[in-house]
């Protein structure tokens, strides 16, 4: 081991130095990339349209091809409460404090606590 | 990984040398090819398809290729679901039901293909999963608690009936023969749309990854780290964020699917109403809190989560003991039943 440590150069440390700074820099950047908090996240066509917090209650309306699309947050969850595309099943999916609501028909998705498909830790999938 | 070998051994030799500006220089290109590296990366993207949320994962050597192949299944199952689509009036499935005592309506080869799965495992099952239970499942409202009379659900009892399907293969149509008929693939197209959806993954060259509609997941290939992926399945009866999960699946080149009472339902008088109806009565099936089924194709495990629910733990266990597939099946008491084969494959949370 004392050898190793001798024959390193200065170059070597720095190629060390280096090694060392890019893969704490990953630890942040992959932290910075998935922020935290249980926020709902209103997704319009793919895009991410509003962002609000839970804790606070209100009606948001949004226009589509159905006409608008009221969700409701209240209590800390939020709701389809009306819809006016063919079948409502969001409508039908009732109050929800985590995971997704889906409108297909008015490309809308709602998710709360982290982006759509969120998974727990070490789990590539779920089932049920 | 592979490529950056010959680059170390490199910087090695230039060390001996002691020439302290050609080891920065080799760092830095050390450094650049790592990133630059085509070492298999795990790639995922989620997409509101067939009313609920597809995600795809795969194994791929670049965004790039992983992106390409991702969106390809995506309209794979996009296009599928058009087809079956229960509510969409230009469906295929719509067509048929519009017809249902008239004529035969000509489909595509997909959803002929779902249809004769569908007609199999109802026969299999003696009926416990039956697709023709469009008029019993539309009278009933899970969120506004409507519950049908009585005497709705035995009236429309009579046109809930899978022997009533026919099917020509020669000339690729569907005849539901009663009017008043309504066939609703749900409890089995997202199965399907899985296995349609890996096949393509296929024929893009992609390797390994998971196609999960929803809870319908086919598993396929290794991870990069090699080995097998991990499915979490769902505590029918969560009371927090942490006891989300009862088990979790290690799984290679399999499917698997759950059926639960916790999907959609409502209580009323302390009694649980969910949308998994017995076919033989309208009324839900009571035996089961849920069942997970893993198999080697999704259709087949997403359509027997329905039938072994319905059936219950004792006939359901034998119906997939004898059709050779997987089971975790949590019976109305919370006590859990698995076949053999699970040992191997799932290891379940502490207190399940």
């Amino acid at each position: 081991m004392k050898t190793v440590i001798r024959n390193t150069t200065i170059a070597d440390k720095l190629l060390f130095l280096i090694l060392i700074t890019a893969s704490v820099a990953g630890i942040f950047f992959s932290r910075e990339a998935m922020p935290q908090g249980p926020d709902i996240v209103i997704t319009v066509d793919g895009k991410p349209l509003y962002t609000l917090p839970r804790d606070k209650d209100r009606l948001v309306s949004i226009p589509g091809p159905f006409g608008d699309t009221v969700v409701e947050i209240k209590d800390g969850k939020v709701r389809v409460k009306e819809a006016h595309c063919p079948n409502r099943l969001c409508e039908k999916q009732g109050w929800i404090s985590r995971g997704a609501i889906v409108c297909l028909p008015n490309h809308i998705v709602i998710t709360v606590g982290g982006k759509a498909g969120d998974l727990p830790r070490g789990i590539d999938a779920v089932t049920g | 990984m592979k490529e950056t070998r010959p680059a170390e051994q490199r910087a090695e030799e230039t060390m001996k040398k002691s020439c302290g500006g050609q080891a920065i220089l080799l760092a830095v290109l050390l450094l650049f090819a790592v990133s630059c590296s085509k070492s298999p990366g795990v790639y995922r993207k989620t997409k509101p398809l067939m009313d609920t949320l597809v995600t795809i994962t795969v194994v791929a050597s670049s965004d790039k290729e992983a992106d390409a192949a991702i969106e390809k299944a995506f309209s794979v199952i996009e296009r599928f679901g058009d087809k079956i689509d229960f509510f969409k009036e230009t469906s295929e499935l719509a067509a048929i039901n519009r017809n249902a005592g008239v004529s035969p309506v000509k489909v595509s080869p997909e959803t002929l293909g779902v249809i004769e799965r569908a007609i199999y495992i109802s026969g299999i099952s003696d009926g416990a999963f039956d697709a023709t239970i469009g008029p019993e499942i539309k009278m009933w409202d899970f969120y506004k608690k409507i519950r049908p009379s009585d005497d709705a659900i035995r009236h429309n009892l009579s046109l809930v009936n899978y022997r009533n399907i026919i099917v020509n293969r020669d000339k690729s149509t569907v005849f539901l023969r009663k009017k008043g008929m309504l066939m609703d693939l749900g409890g089995i197209a997202k199965g399907y749309a899985a296995d349609l959806a890996l096949a393509n993954l296929r024929q893009s060259g992609i390797g390994a990854g998971i196609v999960a509609a929803a809870g319908d997941i086919r598993a396929f290939g290794l991870k990069p780290d090699g080995t097998p992926w991990n499915v979490g399945i769902k505590n029918p009866r969560q009371k927090s964020d942490a006891d989300d999960l009862m088990a979790t699946a290690r799984l290679s080149n399999k499917a698997v699917s759950t059926s639960g009472d916790y999907e959609r339902y409502f209580i009323e008088d302390g009694r649980r109403y969910h949308h998994i109806l017995d076919p033989k009565t309208g009324y839900p099936a009571g035996q089961c809190r849920s069942v997970t089924v893993i198999s080697d194709d999704g259709i087949f495990a997403d359509g027997f989560t329905t039938a072994v629910f319905v059936l219950g733990p004792e006939k359901g266990m034998k119906l997939v003991r004898d059709s050779g597939v997987d089971a975790v099946i949590v019976d109305k008491d919370g006590t859990i039943h698995t076949t053999l084969g699970i040992k191997k494959m799932v290891t379940f949370e502490d207190g399940h």
